[in-house]
């Protein structure tokens, strides 16, 4: 296996409100093999955001890493000073974003907003600047790079504009990218081309709820076999997969609210398997490449 | 080919919907004396024709930017049609726009977004008895027990009329709206994306919510959506828009299982789609290029550009929406090289 890239451990992220304390990411820990794609999935609310967030040292006040360590290559970044974490930024781990025309700045070329981002991290001359921009817009698809280099960020449609935050993030050659729903604003044909592009189709799935790990292992059996109840849940929702017509399996309720979370496991209050047990936490448990946080798991059928 | 169709509840006829910015008063000058003024026509819908039956569920399907949005709001009543008609028993939903024909108490709609279509400031059981009110379909006195059969229909606790819409979640902000649309006793309602802005597992309990509406009250109702599984799952039919025409339209389980315009088989291949029964995990395949702008679509067929089939005839002649075979399902496609419709 490939060495481990970034190191994901105990991560706890909260948001001070004037509501209580708002727990968006509970001792996550998980870990990057450099060349890996890992998949981080849950319901609006479930921290993964913030996990993506955290990792890259993007958390302003009222919110603050209360506990954990991110270590990239072994060197932590929690607790780094401002100009050390602007200077990892976009050369050691990028991040694409989901809406394009927020990320990118209206009023500047396209040009002079990726040479911004290659002059914060080295210098080039203009020449090898923006041969490197070209060379890099080309390699996301975008046709007739040398001319469209000078447009304006409006110029572009939805999908193209992805297309030109995807080649930021690769301008300094990053070695590990983090892509927060870089595909949810776009149509479903645009989709598609930019999943070919990033190539972006994980080996492994992280599934978070109410701001935990609750269920991890290698894609295909996750889906195919989920061991934690929500997992399962958030599968029978899909209309893809179910019967047309047919009821979904639907999870009653709605993901609590994380400044009061239930005791105990944060899904107990909408799962059909709970009972008083599932008032503690349950650990995250491992069985192979597999794990999960659940009293009362799934059955590990054979395979079908 | 001519089928002998059932009567329809709904008819839209060579509906087009055309919208033109007001022109400056400079230009409408110039324009006057006879110098030629650029307008920014957008195209939004080509007349399009087709029928909905009593008790059908029809999905409109598109990309964004196709009209289709459009195209449920000239049904429903919103905006007229630049030419065309829509009806609704046979009588005109709205004419020319200068003449409000008040037909749209019986099409009612459901938006997208349940935290913009909701009054802040109302209560939730004013928001659903304001319209029957005005419309006489029940008395003051009634509106509360009225209220209260319609919160319990799609699921919410009679309590829920005396709250405002920001102590609700967005899952049950949309069963508000839908709560609200259906206490109009609508014929036919039209639902523009109404579980996009919301999350799988609620999305699930509202599609759910949509099919025990359907068997109970056997709702008529045109499901506009870009989520093919979810028309999948709820619909009947299914029509396909690009760039303002209907290009496909027949029963669901045949579309999705054999389609026959060369769009709809791209946009069916480029979502990813579990297949948990096999090795090769995720499936799909891109379509290439992008939707043309509606302000200047291409000549011919509108799909020409990026479609593999396409060959000089497309360029020019745009094709009609015509029966294929003729095995009486109302299977109807638009295209001069159409695929054979096999899986």
């Amino acid at each position: 296996m490939s060495p481990v890239l970034l190191d994901v451990n105990g991560l706890t992220t909260r948001f001070a409100t004037r509501a209580g304390s708002l727990h968006a990411v509970e001792d996550v820990s998980f870990t990057v093999a450099e060349g890996e794609i890992i998949g981080l999935v849950g319901e609006s609310g479930s921290g993964k955001s913030v996990t993506g967030f955290s990792i890259l040292g993007l958390i302003d006040p009222p919110g603050r890493i209360v506990a954990g360590s991110v270590k990239l290559n072994g060197r932590e970044l929690v607790g780094l000073s401002h100009a050390a974490l602007r200077s990892m930024r976009g050369r050691e781990i990028a991040m694409v974003f989901q809406d394009p025309s927020a990320t990118l700045n209206p009023v500047l070329t396209i040009e002079t907003q990726m040479r911004l981002a290659i002059a914060a991290h080295e210098n080039l001359g203009d020449a090898a600047a923006r041969a490197r921009c070209i060379e890099v817009l080309g390699a996301v698809g975008i046709p007739d790079a040398a001319r469209r280099i000078e447009a304006y960020p409006h110029q572009f449609s939805g999908g193209m504009r992805q297309r030109v935050a995807i080649a930021i993030a690769l301008l300094n050659r990053p070695k590990l990218i983090i892509c927060d729903e870089p595909t949810t604003a776009l149509d479903v044909s645009i989709q598609a081309q930019i999943l070919t592009e990033m190539k972006s189709l994980a080996a492994r799935l992280l599934v978070m709820y109410a701001g935990r790990l609750i269920e991890a292992g290698p894609i295909a059996e996750v889906l195919r076999q989920p061991r934690h109840p929500y997992t399962r849940g958030l599968l029978g929702s899909l209309p893809g997969i179910a019967r047309p017509g047919q009821d979904l399996v639907q999870i009653p309720g709605a993901m609590p609210s994380l400044i009061d979370l239930p005791q105990g496991c944060a899904f107990q209050p909408r799962c059909g398997f709970a009972d008083a047990l599932c008032a503690t936490m349950p650990a995250l448990n491992g069985e192979g490449a597999r794990s999960f946080r659940c009293h009362h798991p799934l059955a590990a059928e054979s395979a079908p | 080919m001519t089928t002998a169709e059932p009567a329809m509840l709904v008819e839209v006829k060579a509906v087009s919907k055309r919208f033109t910015p007001q022109l400056s008063l400079g230009d409408r000058l110039a324009a006057l004396l006879g110098s030629p003024v650029e307008t920014r026509t957008v195209h939004a819908v080509d007349r399009v024709s087709f029928g909905l039956e009593q008790g059908e569920v029809l999905g409109l399907v598109g990309e964004s930017g196709c009209g289709k949005s459009t195209l449920g709001r000239v049904i429903a009543g919103i905006h007229p049609p630049s030419e065309g008609r829509a009806s609704i028993a046979g009588e005109t939903v709205m004419g020319d726009g200068r003449t409000p024909l008040k037909r749209t108490t019986r099409i009612q709609m459901v938006f997208q977004d349940p935290f913009a279509s909701l009054d802040p400031r109302v209560r939730i059981g004013e928001t659903i008895s304001e319209g029957p009110l005005a419309h006489g379909l029940v008395s003051r006195s009634d509106a509360p027990a009225y209220v209260a059969r319609w919160l319990t229909a799609v699921g919410l606790p009679v309590e829920a009329a005396e709250r405002f819409p920001h102590q609700f979640s967005g899952g049950q902000r949309q069963r508000v709206a839908i709560a609200r649309a259906l206490a109009m006793q609508p014929d036919v309602l039209v639902c523009d994306e109404p579980v996009a802005s919301l999350d799988v597992s609620i999305q699930a309990q509202i599609i759910n919510l949509f099919l025990k509406l359907r068997r109970d009250l056997g709702l008529t109702m045109l499901f506009i959506s870009h989520d093919l599984g979810v028309v999948r799952h709820l619909c009947d039919r299914v029509a396909i828009m690009y760039l303002g025409r209907i290009v496909e339209i027949g029963p669901a389980a045949e579309i999705f299982a054999a389609p026959r315009h060369p769009y709809t088989r791209a946009l069916l291949d480029s979502v990813p789609k579990l297949v948990t029964g096999s090795d090769e995990l995720v499936t799909f395949k891109p379509i290439q290029g992008e939707l043309p702008s509606p302000l200047s679509p291409p000549p011919g067929c509108h799909f020409h550009q990026r479609c593999p089939r396409a060959e000089a005839r497309c360029r020019s002649d745009a094709p009609q929406l015509a029966g294929g075979a003729d095995d009486g399902t109302g299977h109807r496609v638009s295209c001069h090289f159409p695929l054979a419709g096999e899986a």
